[in-house]
């Protein structure tokens, strides 16, 4: 009945620096990150925010799971290449470089397809380095000293979880009805099992409530809390310089429309060709895997 | 005289939305340093009368509520439960849907948390009161992550963390394993041996509560049916047969002996210790 490995993106025990500054100042980074990169264009700025991070994940001892986490970006990453190449999100004309079959290339989607890459792998890195180095628990402490509402902040910590709960929930539903000669895989197999698992939730919330109301919960007195969360100087170092550095550059991003480099920056024929190439291909590669999958179930 | 930590005063009890009441009529008192074991069919009444104690009935569940209930001198539907949970711990039969916290020890602090303890004393009480279960160094682990009774015992942590004068536990070695369930009920003995808590215990176990409880209360339907010790409850095979409830195996086979035999003549055995031995007296006589 144990799980542990229900979430894929979890805590990473341990104590380097970035496990022990505090959760709010990681937070501001991961907040400023992306403020900053959906304020501005410059691919310069993107992929440096991007390198930084990913300098983060060795101090953290991350690396691995950083990267395996950081896989979702290849569906979504070359799908937004391939069709940028083949129909960018930019004013017409637009300026074919070549040709593969009834596919007409165009350069000027390159730039923008990586400004959009760029700001999704940049937000995403750094909010993994820090799901991925801060207790929930610690985060969540960090949140009652901001004065979020007691019972907000435990729905939330609930929420968390909850969800690994009504995953096995659905995983036991499922083997029982699949036990009985019904269908065992596919969406149409998981609907039905949805009721029996909002029943049960249900009822087990009604039982949680009961529990949680035998201790105490929701008395009006003043609350403590056994998880202690510190803010040292080196927190609040983090914190400001992380708000000021990446606030000042959003800003000058936003005075100058958004830095955009697309006319500074050409990219060859040849570059568009093969990034289109690389792009397609790992695209195509993932879809293919997923339907062989889904008929290898 | 000392006076009684819980009083029943003609207390019948019916849940919103059903015709029958759960509770009929009932009238006990509890005196505190108690060990009572509940004992009934499923659907007597027994969960509803421990839910009567810590207040869940009828504050939070709602319901018709007649008679008073009172406990440590506070008549219980005047008090949210929060307030009565300072007096009052309760444990129920699935463990796993009381957890909420992301690890053990933050499971036991919750309750501290809400009453308002400072950091220094829960630093102290939770490995206590975790080593206390025989969970000790599992402070860091996820209570999902626990087996069934790891898990019940983090919830009998949990509540014991708060010190409550009375502790009531309803079924709370349905998920265990026999060694489990011994562990949970010596546990509890030693609680009420060593604090003076007082402990309710809901239960189908016959034999386990007829060696820990000070008391059997059994009901039926609604009703308490038999109030009394043990021996005077366990004795009475076949008026437990009537309700469909299991004696000690040592009573019941004294009773067939005596009754089918007429070998048995002494007061009838409830846990096998003293069973044994006149067994083995009537042998030892029979071979000599």
């Amino acid at each position: 009945m144990s799980m542990q490995a229900a979430m894929p993106i979890a805590m990473i025990p341990g104590n380097s620096i970035i496990h022990r500054i505090n959760p709010l100042a990681k937070l501001v980074w991961v907040v400023g990150y992306v403020i900053l990169a959906f304020s501005t264009q410059n691919i310069v700025i993107l992929y440096s925010m991007a390198l930084f991070a990913l300098l983060l994940a060795p101090i953290a001892g991350v690396t691995k799971p950083l990267l395996k986490g950081a896989l979702i970006l290849v569906p979504v990453g070359s799908s937004l290449l391939a069709l940028q190449i083949i129909a960018p999100a930019v004013e017409r004309p637009w300026t074919a470089v070549d040709q593969i079959g009834p596919l007409v290339l165009y350069g000027d989607g390159v730039y923008y397809g990586f400004v959009l890459l760029g700001r999704i792998v940049a937000s995403l890195l750094m909010a993994l380095i820090m799901v991925m180095t801060t207790h929930p628990s610690d985060l969540f402490t960090s949140f009652a000293k901001l004065k979020v509402p007691y019972t907000l902040n435990f729905m939330l910590a609930m929420t968390l979880q909850l969800i690994p709960v009504f995953q096995r929930e659905v995983g036991i539903i499922m083997s029982a009805q699949k036990s009985r000669g019904m269908k065992g895989t596919g969406f149409s197999a998981v609907l039905p099992s949805f009721v029996p698992v909002f029943v049960g939730a249900i009822e087990r919330v009604q039982q949680l409530s009961i529990s949680l109301e035998s201790r105490g919960f929701g008395s009006d007195g003043i609350k403590t809390s056994y998880r202690q969360v510190r803010g040292r100087a080196s927190d609040w170092v983090v914190g400001i310089v992380g708000a000021v550095v990446l606030i000042t550059l959003s800003v000058v991003a936003i005075t100058k429309g958004t830095w955009s480099l697309a006319n500074e920056i050409t990219f060859s024929p040849l570059f568009v060709l093969i990034t289109f190439l690389i792009a397609a291909t790992l695209f195509a590669g993932v879809i293919l895997a997923a339907i062989a999958f889904s008929f290898k179930k | 005289m000392p006076e009684p930590i819980i009083t029943f005063d003609n207390v019948t009890f019916t849940y919103p939305g059903t015709e029958e009441p759960a509770l009929r009529d009932i009238s006990f008192s509890i005196m505190p340093g108690e060990y009572v074991a509940v004992l009934g069919l499923n659907g007597a009444g027994k969960t509803t009368m421990g839910l009567c104690v810590n207040g869940v009935v009828p504050t939070m569940l709602g319901g018709d509520l007649t008679g008073t209930v009172t406990v440590g001198g506070l008549t219980v539907s005047d008090y949210p439960v929060r307030e009565m949970s300072k007096l009052v711990g309760m444990v129920f039969d699935n463990p796993e849907f009381q957890m909420s916290q992301m690890s053990a020890a933050e499971e036991v602090a919750l309750g501290l948390e809400n009453a308002g303890v400072a950091y220094e004393d829960m630093k102290r009480i939770i490995p206590e009161t975790l080593e206390l279960v025989g969970l000790a160094g599992f402070e860091e682990r996820s209570p999902l992550g626990l087996s069934g009774g790891q898990q019940q015992r983090l919830a009998i942590a949990a509540v014991l963390a708060m010190a409550p004068q009375i502790l009531i536990m309803d079924e709370p070695t349905s998920n265990l394993d026999p060694i489990g369930k011994q562990e949970v009920f010596d546990m509890a003995a030693k609680l009420n041996r060593d604090r003076g808590m007082t402990v309710i215990v809901i239960e189908h176990e016959v034999e386990v509560m007829a060696r820990y409880a000070d008391r059997v209360i059994v009901l039926d339907q609604g009703r308490i049916v038999m109030n009394g010790t043990p021996q005077e409850i366990f004795s009475r095979v076949d008026d437990l047969a009537a309700l469909k409830l299991r004696v000690p195996e040592a009573a019941e086979l004294a009773t067939i002996l005596g009754t089918d035999y007429g070998l048995w003549k002494g007061p009838i055995p409830i846990t096998t210790e003293p069973a044994v031995a006149e067994i083995s007296e009537l042998l030892g006589a029979k071979n000599g």
